[in-house]
C-alpha cells in the first residue's frame, strides 16, 4: 500500500516534466511559425488545431487550445434562443478572417452577410480588459488564467517561474505571430475581402436523397480547392423543420450523412473542421437518433439557456457587479480527442459551466451559485409570523 | 513514457486469453468510450511475449500458438488506431507487414457510391444468396485465390511497404444493396481478409495453430444507419456476427449502450419508441446473451472526477460456462483512469 502512495508521487513528477515540455513548447513555435494562418499545434500533443472564434470555447476543448483539425463539434441548444447560432457565426467569421474556406450548408447568403464584425485579435482585446482588471483587487491570482493555453499543463509547483517564462515568451511573440483567434462584435457586420469566398451549399431537392446530394456537393467543393486549404463546414440548425424536409430526420438518411462527413474529415491530407448545431427542443437528447448523432461527433456541448423568469437569479449569479450575469448553463458531454482515448482526465470535465453572450464575446466560465440574498426576508418573515414567540409558548 | 504497464495487472486475466469460439461484448457510453480497452485487447494478443509481459506470467497462455488480429472499425479510421497503438508500443503498420494484423476500414467508404470494380466481384458471384443455414460453405477456400492479386504482399515485392504504410493493406468496406445481401457482401469481404491472414505465413515461422481474434468495433452503426427501410434489423445483425464467428477463434464486439438506445425500447418508456431504438436494444441484449463475458464501461454515477475516467464492470454473459475451458476470472467492478499519456490505471473502489 505504501508503494502505491509513492507511485502517486511519481506520477505527479511526470506531470512536472510535462509542464516543462509545455512551457518550452511555445519557443519552437515562435521560432518556426506555422505556414498556415489560423492553425497552431496543440499544446497537449502537437496536433494541428484551429480556433473556434470564441476564446473561452477554445480553452474548454481538453487542453488543445482550439478545435483539432478533422474533428466535428456538435452544439446542442435547448429552447428557442439562438446562442448556438452566435457560436456558429463566430466560428464562421474566424474562418473568413483566417482566409480559410468556409462552407455553409442549408443557409441563404443572408446568413453570411450577418457575420459579426471584426474587432481585432482576441489577445489584444483581452489585454485592454486585463488592464482594467489589474486595478481591481486580486484574490488567488494564480487561478485567474486557469484552463487557458498552457495554463492547464503547468502544474501548481513553481507557478511563478512558469508564469514568467510564458509571459516572456508571449510578449515578443504577440507582434510577430499572426493572431490565432479574433474578437468580433455582434452588432457590426463583417467586412473582409475574403467574405466573398464563403461557399453556400443550398438544399435543393433532386432525385437523390437530400443529404446525399448535399454531401456530394460538399465533397466536390472541397476537392476543387488546393490541398493546403483549411476548410470549415458550418451546418446551422441541422434537422430544423423550417430548413430541412422531414425525411432528413430518418436515421437511414441522417446517420449515413454524418458517417460520410466523418469519413471525409478523416481522410489523410484533408484539413477540415465542422461545427453543427441542432435544436434540442425538437430532437431531445433522450432520443436514440440524437444519441447516435452525438456518438458520431467528436465533441458535444449542450447549451441550456436560463428562462426569462430566472433573471433575478441570473443577476445575482454574478460574483461582482462588474461581471455580467450568466445567461445559461453549458454542459460538456464529450470533448474531441480526450473522449476518443477514454476520457476523463481533463480538469474541465465535470465542471458546471455558465455562458454569457455579450455584444463582444461569448464567454464560458465556471458557474457558481451566489450566496442566497433573498434569505433575509425569509428569515424576517419566519421570525415575525411563522415561528411562535417565546411568550406564546409559555403554558 | 507511460508510468503504468501497457496492460494493467488487474485487467490481464480478462483480456489476455479468450476461450475458443467465444464472443466478448464490450459496451460503452458517450462519455466513456471503449477504444482504450480495445487497444488493450490488441496489445494482449499482439505484443511479443519476450518483452516485459513475459515476466508477468501470462506468456504461457499463448502456449505456442500464433495470434493474429483482424480489426474491423466502423467509427474510426486507420490513422487513429495506428497512432493510439503506437502510444502503447504496438506498431500496427509493421505488424500488418508481418501479416499478424489486418485492419478493415468500415469508415471511409462505407456509404460512398460504390466504384465500378467493387460490385463486379461481390454481387454477381452470389447473385442468389443462399439461405443462412449454408453459410459454413463459404469458409471453404474458394474466395482466397480470387483475392490473390489484390492484397498487398509486402514480403514478396519490395516497393510495397511504403505504400502499405498508408492505405495499402487496408480493406475498405462498402455497403451496397439491401438487407441480408448487403450484410453478406460485408461478411464476404471480412472473411476473405481473415482467411488471407490465417493462411499467410512469413518465412521463418514455425508451423503451429493460428488463432485469429476478430474485433468488430461498433457494428451497431450499420444497424442504426440502415434501419428497417433497408431490411437490416437486429436479427440480421445477430446472424451476421454469428456467421463471422464461424471463421475465427474469438470475437470481440463493441457496442454503444447509452440509455436512450437501450431503455427507450422498454414498454415502460415515457416516449414513443423508434425502430432505431428497439432494434438497437434487441441487438445489444441479444449479443449480451450470446457472449461469454460482458464488459461494460460507464461514467461514474457520482459525477465526473479528476482522477477517475469511468467504471468498468466485467460480468458473465449468457453463454458463460458453455465452453469446456475453465474460466479463470471472476466478475468484478473496478474504476479506471486514462492518463494523458495514454497509460491506464485500473483500481478498485477506495484503493
Amino acid at each position: 500500500m505504501s508503494f502505491r502512495k509513492r507511485n502517486i508521487g511519481l506520477s505527479t513528477g511526470v506531470d512536472r516534466t510535462a509542464a516543462v515540455n509545455g512551457t518550452s513548447q511555445p519557443a519552437p513555435v515562435s521560432a518556426a511559425p506555422e505556414s498556415v494562418p489560423g492553425v497552431r499545434p496543440s499544446p497537449d500533443d502537437g496536433r494541428p488545431t484551429t480556433s473556434t472564434g470564441t476564446p473561452s470555447l477554445d480553452n474548454l476543448l481538453a487542453g488543445h487550445g482550439g478545435l483539432p483539425i478533422g474533428k466535428l463539434l456538435l452544439v446542442e441548444e435547448n429552447g428557442t434562443t439562438d446562442f448556438a447560432g452566435a457560436l456558429l457565426r463566430y466560428y464562421a467569421a474566424e474562418g473568413v478572417v483566417q482566409d480559410q474556406k468556409v462552407h455553409v450548408v442549408g443557409m441563404p447568403e443572408q446568413w453570411g452577410r450577418s457575420l459579426p464584425g471584426l474587432l481585432g485579435p482576441a489577445d489584444a482585446v483581452d489585454d485592454k480588459q486585463d488592464k482594467r482588471k489589474g486595478e481591481r483587487m486580486k484574490i488567488a491570482w494564480r487561478y485567474e488564467r486557469l484552463g487557458e493555453f498552457g495554463a492547464g499543463i503547468a502544474g501548481s509547483r513553481a507557478p511563478v517561474a512558469a508564469g514568467d517564462q510564458s509571459q516572456a515568451a508571449a510578449d515578443p511573440s504577440v507582434d510577430k505571430r499572426p493572431a490565432f483567434c479574433h474578437a468580433f462584435d455582434l452588432t457590426k457586420r463583417l467586412t473582409h475581402p475574403s467574405i466573398t469566398n464563403l461557399n453556400y451549399i443550398p438544399l435543393t431537392p433532386s432525385n437523390e436523397p437530400l443529404l446525399t446530394s448535399t454531401l456530394k456537393r460538399l465533397q466536390a467543393a472541397i476537392a476543387s480547392c488546393p490541398p493546403s486549404t483549411v476548410h470549415r463546414v458550418v451546418i446551422p440548425s441541422l434537422l430544423n423543420p423550417a430548413i430541412y424536409p422531414p425525411e432528413t430526420s430518418q436515421p437511414d438518411n441522417l446517420l449515413p450523412f454524418l458517417h460520410s462527413l466523418r469519413a471525409l474529415m478523416t481522410t489523410s491530407g484533408a484539413r477540415i473542421t465542422t461545427m453543427i448545431t441542432i435544436p434540442l427542443s425538437l430532437f431531445p437528447r433522450s432520443a436514440g437518433l440524437v444519441r447516435w448523432m452525438e456518438i458520431l461527433s467528436d465533441g458535444v456541448i449542450e447549451l441550456c439557456p436560463f428562462p426569462h423568469s430566472s433573471d433575478a437569479l441570473g443577476s445575482s449569479g454574478a460574483a461582482t457587479s462588474q461581471e455580467e450575469p450568466p445567461q445559461g448553463m453549458l454542459k460538456v458531454h464529450r470533448l474531441p480527442v480526450l473522449h476518443e482515448r477514454g476520457g476523463g482526465s481533463d480538469q474541465n470535465v465535470g465542471q458546471d459551466w455558465a455562458f454569457t453572450l455579450s455584444r463582444r464575446k461569448f464567454e464560458i466560465k465556471p458557474f457558481s451559485l451566489p450566496p442566497a440574498e433573498g434569505d433575509k426576508e425569509g428569515q424576517e418573515a419566519a421570525a415575525s409570523g411563522g415561528m411562535p414567540k417565546k411568550a406564546e409558548l409559555e403554558f | 513514457m507511460p508510468t503504468q504497464p501497457p496492460l494493467p495487472p488487474l485487467l490481464t486475466p480478462y483480456v489476455s486469453s479468450l476461450p475458443p469460439s467465444s464472443l466478448t461484448l464490450l459496451s460503452s457510453v458517450l462519455g466513456a468510450t471503449g477504444n482504450w480497452l480495445v487497444l488493450r485487447f490488441l496489445h494482449a494478443a499482439l505484443s511479443q511475449p519476450s518483452t516485459s509481459d513475459g515476466a508477468l506470467g501470462f506468456s504461457d497462455s499463448n502456449n505456442g500458438k500464433k495470434r493474429k488480429v483482424v480489426l474491423v472499425s466502423f467509427l474510426r479510421g486507420w490513422e487513429f488506431w495506428r497512432a493510439e497503438a503506437k502510444r502503447l508500443g504496438l506498431d500496427l503498420a509493421r505488424l500488418t507487414d508481418k501479416r499478424q494484423f489486418a485492419f478493415i476500414d468500415g469508415l471511409s467508404e462505407l456509404f460512398a457510391a460504390p466504384p465500378t470494380p467493387s460490385p463486379s466481384h461481390t454481387s454477381p458471384t452470389h447473385g442468389a444468396v443462399p439461405p443462412r443455414t449454408v453459410l459454413p460453405l463459404r469458409s471453404q477456400p474458394g474466395p482466397v485465390p480470387a483475392r490473390g492479386p489484390q492484397p498487398a504482399r509486402p514480403v514478396a515485392t519490395p516497393p510495397n511497404p511504403p505504400v502499405s504504410r498508408e492505405i495499402g493493406p487496408v480493406k475498405r468496406l462498402h455497403l451496397s444493396g439491401n438487407g441480408t445481401s448487403a450484410l453478406d457482401g460485408l461478411e464476404r469481404d471480412i472473411t476473405a481478409v481473415i482467411n488471407d491472414l490465417r493462411t499467410s505465413t512469413t518465412p521463418g515461422d514455425e508451423q503451429g495453430e493460428t488463432e485469429v481474434l476478430l474485433i468488430i468495433d461498433q457494428p451497431d452503426l450499420l444497424l442504426a444507419a440502415t434501419g428497417p427501410g433497408r431490411g437490416i434489423g437486429a436479427t440480421e445483425m445477430g446472424d451476421w456476427v454469428m456467421g463471422l464467428q464461424q471463421h475465427i477463434h474469438a470475437t470481440l464486439l463493441t457496442l454503444s449502450a447509452d440509455s436512450p438506445l437501450i431503455h427507450n425500447a422498454s414498454a415502460f418508456a415515457h416516449q414513443p419508441t423508434t425502430p432505431l431504438e428497439t432494434e438497437h436494444a434487441a441487438f445489444a441484449i441479444g449479443s449480451a446473451h450470446r457472449a461469454h463475458m460482458v464488459m461494460q464501461l460507464r461514467n461514474l454515477e457520482t459525477g465526473a472526477a479528476r482522477d477517475v475516467s469511468g467504471v468498468l464492470r466485467v460480468s458473465k454473459g449468457g453463454a458463460w460456462g458453455q465452453s469446456s475451458v475453465d474460466d479463470h476470472w471472476e466478475e468484478k467492478e473496478v474504476l479506471y483512469f486514462v492518463q494523458r499519456d495514454g497509460g491506464v490505471s485500473v483500481f478498485g473502489r477506495g484503493e
